[in-house]
């Protein structure tokens, strides 16, 4: 059930996954972090609203698309920043170094395929593993509309489907791999009437819209518990930003951006909160304020992390 | 008169089978999948049994989707589970070439060690009568350059049981090939249990003017061919290596350093199919050891035809393998 403190809840994680990474960009202004960084601006209701209706020991698998499922997954912003930074405050102790390689155990974070839609396969494993240990736990893996296309998605879902395997497809749909429309490349306009053809229950919804995806999520999650399969979930969203920092984004228009713009999940929910009585304009300061606060004391300790030298070059190559 | 106790003998995939059934036995957390591995037994007969034993959640019949036969045995790996995947024909593994370079071999390392692999893809490969250019192969060297995965490749029945048991047990993932030319090939396996190292070349025979270095199904080529030798007075020792990674380097060396006449073997074609690296470790180490150029007698650098007639003169002979003995013996 979507409660008010829910309500706040989603919108306090959203607005952390925004401002966090802004601040990240600026260490990728100043050089500190790699440019490889595909922000998530835009793409905070879907990521952050769907991981607020899991467990802690329910897994994730996400996708490139900035950090914000990350965070909403609770993984420690001491250990993200660290990640990036390449060094040993990061959950991978400055091995995985950023966006690709990011996982925390603790909280079901699985890590990540560089070679997208290698999750889809993955995923699958771990959702039989789920119900070969008889645990009640599900498995969300998160990919774009580019990944979707993928063949492994077939031989995932494909599974998933025969076995009713707790396994929920994310597909984040914001149109664009890169520079290639969605439409140039694929039949459909909604991948959720693919899920159809695996048996698997399919949903197309607003990603911008974080209520909507809470519920939609909590559905799914309920079906995959109780024996009932796997659920493709497309959010529609859009990507704020380039693919990646410094990408020109000559190939989409001022208006088509523009647009989307006004759909700002993180502004859109403020103001939702204040219409529907929920927080007046001063908690909410105080609750960005705090977050704020949060950020700034976990960069601050992220940033007396050391890289690792020549001498981890192997660790962790075999056990 | 005293009786010395008979070991009792098994063929090289009932040793297979009986290490499964073992482990299934011993330890909930493995399960058997794999294309028609369940009631059937599998494509090679290797699984029989155990599913009428251990059940439809043990051993598991999945659909002809590779990328998920790996990845999907990764997924299970990482959450608490240690499969055992077995892919009906070595050749199949380029199908999910991701999912065993990019996955299976690299996902610990790439994630700071946080999280262990143990999972055993089983590869059954070689020429053995007629399968055709996909499906006879032997493609283990292609996992040389895929740090992160050992690579197992048993040439006895007792070896594969051993080896088997030791892979299953094992934290890191192994590709573990068995040759389908040795299924029926039978060997000492004892009742009592056991378990072999990996990375522990086996010196199978002792010798002092020749060194074979091979695996797989070559060794017996190779057994053969050094038998006959002995007759004409030429002594060959045999280095099985049985693992490509761990490599036992000194176990190399050491026969290297004793013989100074090296033959390295393998079915696979010459070019990369291993020996260049093994011939490559041994100017490394121990160039200077040498009496001869090194030899390579390998597979033939064509596919392997679908006619059977062909396929015999792909494969070295332990006759292609007593030339070479003869030649750098001589030299
Ligand atoms: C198998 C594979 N092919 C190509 C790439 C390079 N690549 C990285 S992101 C990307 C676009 C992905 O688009 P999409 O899946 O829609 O996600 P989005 O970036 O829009 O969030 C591409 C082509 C890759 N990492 N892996
Ligand atoms: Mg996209």
């Amino acid at each position: 059930m979507l409660t008010d403190e829910l309500k706040i809840e989603i919108y306090r994680m959203m607005y952390l996954a925004q401002t966090w990474e802004q601040r990240l960009l600026r260490l990728l202004d100043d050089g500190l972090v790699s440019g490889f960084y595909h922000a998530g601006r835009g793409h905070e209701a879907l990521e952050v609203a769907s991981m607020v209706a899991l467990r802690d020991d329910d897994y994730l698998l996400y996708d490139h698309r900035g950090c914000a499922h990350m965070l909403a997954k609770r993984m420690s912003m001491v250990s993200l920043f660290g990640d990036f930074l390449g060094n040993d405050k990061g959950s991978t102790k400055g091995l995985g170094a950023g966006i690709v390689h990011i996982a925390d155990p603790d909280h079901g974070v699985l890590g990540q395929s560089g070679t997208l839609g290698g999750g889809h396969v993955l995923a699958a494993g771990v959702g039989l593993s789920i119900k070969l240990r008889k645990t009640d736990q599900v498995v969300v893996n998160f990919f774009g509309d580019g990944a979707a296309n993928r063949g492994t998605f077939h031989e995932g879902a494909n599974v998933a489907g025969a076995w009713k395997l707790p396994v929920i497809y994310i597909v984040q749909n914001n149109g664009w791999a890169i520079s290639t429309p969605q439409s140039q490349v694929t039949a459909i306009e909604s991948f959720a009437e693919r899920a159809a053809g695996y048996g698997m229950a399919g949903v197309s919804i607003d990603g911008m819209d974080p209520f909507l995806v809470y519920e939609t999520m909590a559905e799914a999650v309920e079906r995959a518990r109780g024996g009932g399969g796997p659920t493709l979930l497309e959010g529609r969203v859009v990507r704020f930003r380039g693919h990646y920092e410094g990408d020109p984004g000559t190939y989409r228009s001022k208006e088509e951006l523009a647009a989307g713009k006004d759909l700002d999940p993180v502004v859109r929910t403020r103001l939702r909160l204040l219409e529907d009585g929920l927080r007046t304009e001063e908690e909410l300061d105080r609750l960005q304020h705090d977050v704020d606060a949060e950020i700034e004391a976990a960069l601050e300790e992220a940033l007396t992390g050391t890289v690792p030298g020549r001498e981890r070059l192997s660790e962790g190559l075999y056990v | 008169m005293t009786t010395t106790p008979t070991v009792r003998k098994l063929s090289y995939s009932r040793a297979i089978n009986e290490a499964l059934a073992e482990e299934l036995a011993r330890d909930e957390r493995v399960f058997i999948m794999g294309q028609d591995v369940g009631a059937f037994g599998g494509a090679f007969g290797v699984t029989r049994g155990l599913h009428a034993r251990f059940g439809g959640e043990r051993v598991i019949d999945t659909p002809i989707s590779e990328m998920f036969l790996v990845g999907g045995g990764v997924g299970a790996a990482i959450t608490g589970l240690r499969p055992v995947v077995e892919m009906q024909y070595a050749d199949f593994l380029w199908n999910a070439g991701d999912e065993i370079v990019g996955k299976m071999s690299k996902w610990r390392y790439m994630h700071g060690g946080l999280f262990t692999v143990p999972m055993v893809l089983r590869l059954p490969e070689g020429a053995a009568g007629g399968a055709g250019p996909e499906h006879s192969t032997c493609p283990e060297a292609a996992l040389l350059a895929a740090a992160g995965s050992y690579i197992v490749i048993p040439s006895t029945p007792y070896d594969a049981k051993g080896l088997l048991k030791s892979a299953i047990r094992d934290d890191n993932p192994v590709a573990y090939f068995e040759h389908k030319g040795m299924y029926g090939l039978k060997g000492e396996v004892p009742e009592e249990e056991y378990t072999i190292p990996l990375g522990q070349a086996d010196l199978k025979r002792v010798g002092d003017d020749v060194s074979i270095i091979t695996w797989g199904r070559m060794v017996h080529r190779a057994l053969e061919a050094a038998e006959t030798a002995a007759a004409d007075g030429i002594s060959v020792e045999v280095l099985d290596l049985r693992c490509l990674r761990p490599l036992d380097v000194a176990a190399i060396v050491a026969t290297v350093e004793k013989t100074g006449r090296v033959i390295i073997s393998h079915e696979a074609g010459k070019t990369g199919g291993g020996g260049g690296e093994i011939a490559a470790i041994i100017a490394e180490e121990c160039i200077t050891s040498l009496e001869a150029p090194v030899r390579r007698i390998c597979g033939i650098e064509t596919p392997v035809p679908q006619s059977t007639h062909l396929e015999q003169y792909v494969v070295p002979t332990a006759e292609d393998l007593g030339a070479a003995i003869t030649d750098i013996a001589r030299y």
